[in-house]
C-alpha cells in the first residue's frame, strides 16, 4: 500500500522534472526571469467571501527571481478602473522560508504600481507584494494582473497572473457604503459604546449573512425535537417502571445527560464518533446530540408530569377495567401533555439556545457566522444580530408558555372554556394521536380535549402546575 | 417559620447584592484613582498594576504559549520572552488566564485589562489600525496540514465540499480565505481543537503558522504532515494599547537590548534548537 503511494510519488515527481525540463528548453531563460508564481485578493464581502470590485481589499503577489538574474524594478498593471490609488505595499523577500533583507518604494499611480528596489533583488529570492488598500475594476469579472518588470538588460513583460475572481458591487454592499458615508451614522459610531455593539453597517451586513446560520439553528432543533420527545418519553416510562433493570437503565442515561456539560457531550460525540470510524455528517451529528441531551431533561420532566396524576385515576381506571397500557395512553398522558406543556417549551428554548455550542465543533450555525464576522471585523455587533436571530424566536414561545401557564391556572380554579359538540371529535382524534402527542404545537391542538378530559378527572384532587 | 426563612433569604440575598455592587463600584473607581499614581510614578508609561507587566494571550499555540501539562502555568517561548522582556523593564512578568486569540486584540484596544497581548501575533495593517505593534521579535511562516496518509494537495482542497480549519482572526485565517476561495474555511477558538478535528477527520486540513505545526507534529500530533509549508515572511509582534505609546517604545527599546546582550538567541535556542 504505502508502497504503491511511495512508487507513484516518485512517478508524479519524474513526470513534473519532464515538464520541468522541456518548458525549461521551450522558453529559454531570460524569458520569465521573474516567475508570477501567484496573486490573490483577500476576500472584502463583509460576511462573505468574495472579492468585490471598486472597494478597498488587498492584492498579495508573489514570484520568483530565476537563476542568474537581478530585478531592479516591478511594475503591476491592474485592466480597467481598477486603481492602487492610496494603498500601501509591504515588500517581502524570502530565501526558502527565512526573510532575506530587501528594501524597495512602491509609487501607485492609477491602475499602475511600481515598485523600486534599492538594490537589484538577486536570484532564487521569492518576491511578496502585499498591496493594502487596492480596488478591484467595479464591474468584477476575472481580473489578471499583468506588468513588467526591468532585469540587467532592460525592461520585460512579466507573466500574468492566474485570473482573480470578483463580483461587482452588490446592492447590499452599496446600501452598507451609502450607510459609511452618512454623518448620522459616523456620529453614531463615535460612540465607543454604540460603535462596538450596534455599529449600523455592520448589523445590516449580519442580519443578510447570518440567516443561513439562523436556518441551520432551527432546522437542527425542529428535528431533534420530536425525537427527543420520542426518547424522553420511553426513559420516563422505563424510570417509572416496576422492573429494576429498566428502572435502572433509565436512571443511569438520564442522570449521566443531565449531570455533564452539554459541551463535553458535543465534544465526545463530534471527536470520539469519528475515532471510532463511525463518520457522521456534522449536521446529522448536532441534530443527534442535541436530541439526545434534550431527551434526557424531557424523561424527567414527563416523568414528574406522569406521576403528578393521583393515583386515584389509576384506581378508577382499572375499575372500570381498562389495562395498564389503556390506563397510560388515553387517561394518564393526555393529562400529562396538558401539565407539561410550560416546562416541555421552555427546554425547547433551552435546547434552541444550547445549539449555539456546536459552533465549537465546526457546525455553520448562528454562533458560528456571527463568530466569523466578528472575528473579521473585531466589532461587536454581529453577536448583538445573532442576539436578535435567537430572541425572534424565543420571545413568542416565552409568551406561548405565559399564556398556558395562565390558561392552565384559570382551569384549575374550575374555569376555562368548556367545548361542546366538537368534543366528540376530539376526542375520536386523540386515539391515534396522543402517542404522537408532544411538540408545543401540536399539544396546543389537543387542548380542548386534553381540557375536558383534565377537568373532568382532575376534579378528585386539584393539582397546581407548579408541581410539575 | 417558613415564610421567615423566606423572608431572612431574601434580606440577606439582597444585601449580599447590594454590597457585590458596592464591592464592584468600589473596585472600578479605585482603578480609575489608581492608574495616574502608576504613571505618576514611572514617569513614562501607565501599567494596569503597578510593578508588572500583565501579559495575555491565547494558551494553545505551543510551543509559542501553552498550558503545563501539570501544574496549568503558561509556559512557551513567548512566557520566557516576556519574563525576560519584564526583567530588562525592571518588572515582573504576570500572565493572566487564556482568551480566544481574537478577542485579545479588543482587550488591549479597551485597556484596563492587561498591558500587553504576546500571542504569536503577526504584525498587520489591520491590527496596527487598532492597536500598536512593538518591533518584530521572531520570524515566522504559515503551513498547510493534513492527516497522514490523505492524497490531499493544495489544489484538489480548494473545492466547496473541503473543509479547512484555521484559527478565527489569525494570518492563517486570511491565508485560507485568499488562497483557498472555494474550499468551506471553519474558524475555531484555538488551534489544538483545529489538529484534532483534522485527526479525527472532521476538517480535511488546516492552516497554521509553521513553527506550531512542526512543534505540534514533532511532539505530539504525529499523525499530522505538512504538506505546504507557505513563505509568508510574516513577523511576530507585541500588542500595546495605542493610549500607552511610552510602553511600546520601552518594550521596543527592551526588544533591542534583549537582541544585543543574547538573552532572545538564548530563548530561541531553548525552544527551536536554534537561532532563528
Amino acid at each position: 500500500m504505502t508502497h504503491d503511494k511511495r512508487l507513484g510519488k516518485t512517478r508524479f515527481a519524474a513526470l513534473v522534472t519532464t515538464l520541468v525540463l522541456a518548458l525549461t528548453f521551450l522558453f529559454p531563460t531570460g524569458a520569465f526571469a521573474l516567475t508570477t508564481n501567484k496573486a490573490t485578493a483577500r476576500p472584502n464581502e463583509k460576511g462573505g467571501s468574495g472579492v468585490i470590485g471598486g472597494l478597498d481589499t488587498r492584492l498579495t503577489w508573489e514570484g520568483t527571481v530565476e537563476g542568474g538574474e537581478q530585478v531592479s524594478s516591478i511594475v503591476l498593471t491592474l485592466p480597467g478602473n481598477g486603481s492602487f490609488d492610496g494603498a500601501s505595499t509591504k515588500i517581502t523577500a524570502l530565501e526558502g522560508l527565512s526573510r532575506a533583507n530587501v528594501e524597495g518604494e512602491a509609487t501607485a499611480a492609477g491602475n499602475t504600481l511600481t515598485v523600486d528596489f534599492s538594490e537589484p533583488v538577486s536570484e532564487g529570492l521569492l518576491l511578496r507584494l502585499e498591496v493594502e488598500g487596492m480596488r478591484f475594476p467595479s464591474e468584477g469579472g476575472d481580473i489578471v494582473v499583468s506588468g513588467t518588470y526591468v532585469n540587467q538588460s532592460g525592461e520585460q513583460q512579466l507573466a500574468d497572473s492566474k485570473p482573480i475572481k470578483t463580483i461587482a458591487n452588490t446592492a447590499l454592499q452599496q446600501m452598507v457604503a451609502a450607510l459609511d458615508a452618512s454623518p448620522a451614522v459616523e456620529a453614531w459610531n463615535s460612540n465607543p459604546f454604540l460603535g462596538m455593539f450596534f455599529k449600523p453597517q455592520l448589523m445590516l451586513t449580519a442580519l443578510f449573512s447570518l440567516v443561513p446560520g439562523w436556518l441551520l439553528c432551527l432546522m437542527i432543533v425542529v428535528i431533534a425535537y420530536p425525537f427527543a420527545i420520542i426518547l424522553g418519553l420511553i426513559f420516563a416510562l422505563m424510570k417509572i417502571s416496576k422492573h429494576p433493570l429498566l428502572r435502572g437503565i433509565a436512571i443511569v442515561y438520564i442522570n449521566i445527560l443531565r449531570g455533564t456539560p452539554l459541551f463535553l457531550q458535543i465534544y465526545i460525540m463530534f471527536f470520539g464518533l469519528p475515532m471510532m470510524n463511525i463518520n457522521i455528517d456534522n449536521n446529522v451529528l448536532g441534530v443527534i446530540v442535541i436530541a439526545i441531551n434534550a431527551s434526557a431533561y424531557l424523561a424527567e420532566i414527563f416523568r414528574a408530569g406522569i406521576q403528578s396524576i393521583p393515583q386515584g385515576q389509576y384506581e378508577a381506571a382499572s375499575s372500570l377495567g381498562m389495562s395498564y397500557f389503556q390506563t397510560m395512553f388515553s387517561i394518564i398522558l393526555p393529562q400529562t401533555v396538558r401539565r407539561v406543556i410550560p416546562t416541555v417549551t421552555s427546554d425547547f428554548i433551552t435546547s434552541y439556545k444550547d445549539t449555539s455550542l456546536l459552533s465549537s465543533v465546526g457546525v455553520m450555525e448562528l454562533m458560528m457566522f456571527s463568530k466569523n464576522l466578528t472575528s473579521v471585523s473585531g466589532n461587536m455587533t454581529p453577536y448583538v444580530a445573532a442576539a436578535i436571530f435567537y430572541l425572534v424566536v424565543t420571545l413568542p414561545l416565552i409568551k406561548v408558555v405565559t399564556i398556558v401557564e395562565n390558561r392552565m391556572a384559570h382551569a384549575e380554579r374550575g374555569g376555562g372554556h368548556r367545548p361542546k359538540a366538537k368534543t366528540a371529535a376530539a376526542q375520536g382524534d386523540s386515539q391515534d394521536e396522543s402517542s404522537a402527542a408532544g411538540t408545543a404545537v401540536h399539544a396546543e391542538a389537543l387542548e380542548p380535549e386534553a381540557s375536558t378530559m383534565g377537568s373532568a378527572l382532575t376534579s378528585l384532587s386539584p393539582a397546581t402546575a407548579q408541581e410539575v | 417559620m417558613k415564610d421567615m426563612t423566606r423572608r431572612s433569604f431574601i434580606a440577606t440575598s439582597s444585601a449580599a447584592a447590594a454590597m457585590m455592587l458596592a464591592a464592584c463600584g468600589g473596585s472600578k473607581s479605585s482603578d480609575n484613582s489608581e492608574a495616574p499614581a502608576v504613571e505618576a510614578a514611572d514617569g513614562e508609561y501607565t501599567l494596569v498594576e503597578a510593578g508588572k507587566l500583565t501579559c495575555i494571550s491565547n494558551l494553545y499555540f505551543p510551543p509559542f504559549e501553552s498550558m503545563d501539562e501539570k501544574t496549568g502555568e503558561p509556559v512557551g517561548f513567548d512566557i520566557d520572552m516576556s519574563k525576560s522582556l519584564a526583567e530588562h523593564l525592571g518588572l515582573e512578568a504576570n500572565w493572566l488566564a487564556s482568551q480566544a486569540f481574537d478577542s485579545l486584540v479588543p482587550t488591549i484596544k479597551a485597556g484596563g485589562t492587561a498591558d500587553v497581548a504576546i500571542a504569536g501575533m503577526t504584525i498587520t495593517d489591520a491590527r496596527k489600525a487598532e492597536v500598536d505593534m512593538s518591533d518584530p521579535y521572531v520570524d515566522s511562516n504559515q503551513s498547510l496540514v493534513t492527516k497522514v496518509g490523505s492524497e490531499e494537495t493544495l489544489d484538489s482542497l480548494n473545492a466547496a465540499e473541503k473543509k479547512i480549519a484555521v484559527q478565527a482572526g489569525t494570518t492563517g485565517a486570511d491565508w485560507a480565505a485568499e488562497n483557498l476561495p472555494d474550499a468551506t474555511i471553519v474558524p475555531l477558538d484555538d488551534i489544538i481543537s483545529a489538529m484534532n478535528g483534522v485527526l479525527t477527520g472532521s476538517y480535511d486540513g488546516l492552516v497554521t503558522d509553521l513553527p506550531v505545526s512542526s512543534y505540534q507534529i514533532k511532539n505530539s500530533f504525529t499523525e499530522l504532515q505538512i504538506i505546504e509549508e507557505i513563505p509568508t515572511g510574516e513577523q511576530y509582534g507585541i500588542a500595546i494599547s495605542k493610549d500607552n505609546p511610552g510602553l511600546t517604545a520601552a518594550i521596543n527599546q527592551a526588544l533591542a537590548d534583549m537582541a544585543d546582550d543574547g538573552s532572545m538567541a538564548e530563548i530561541q535556542v531553548k525552544w527551536f534548537g536554534a537561532e532563528l
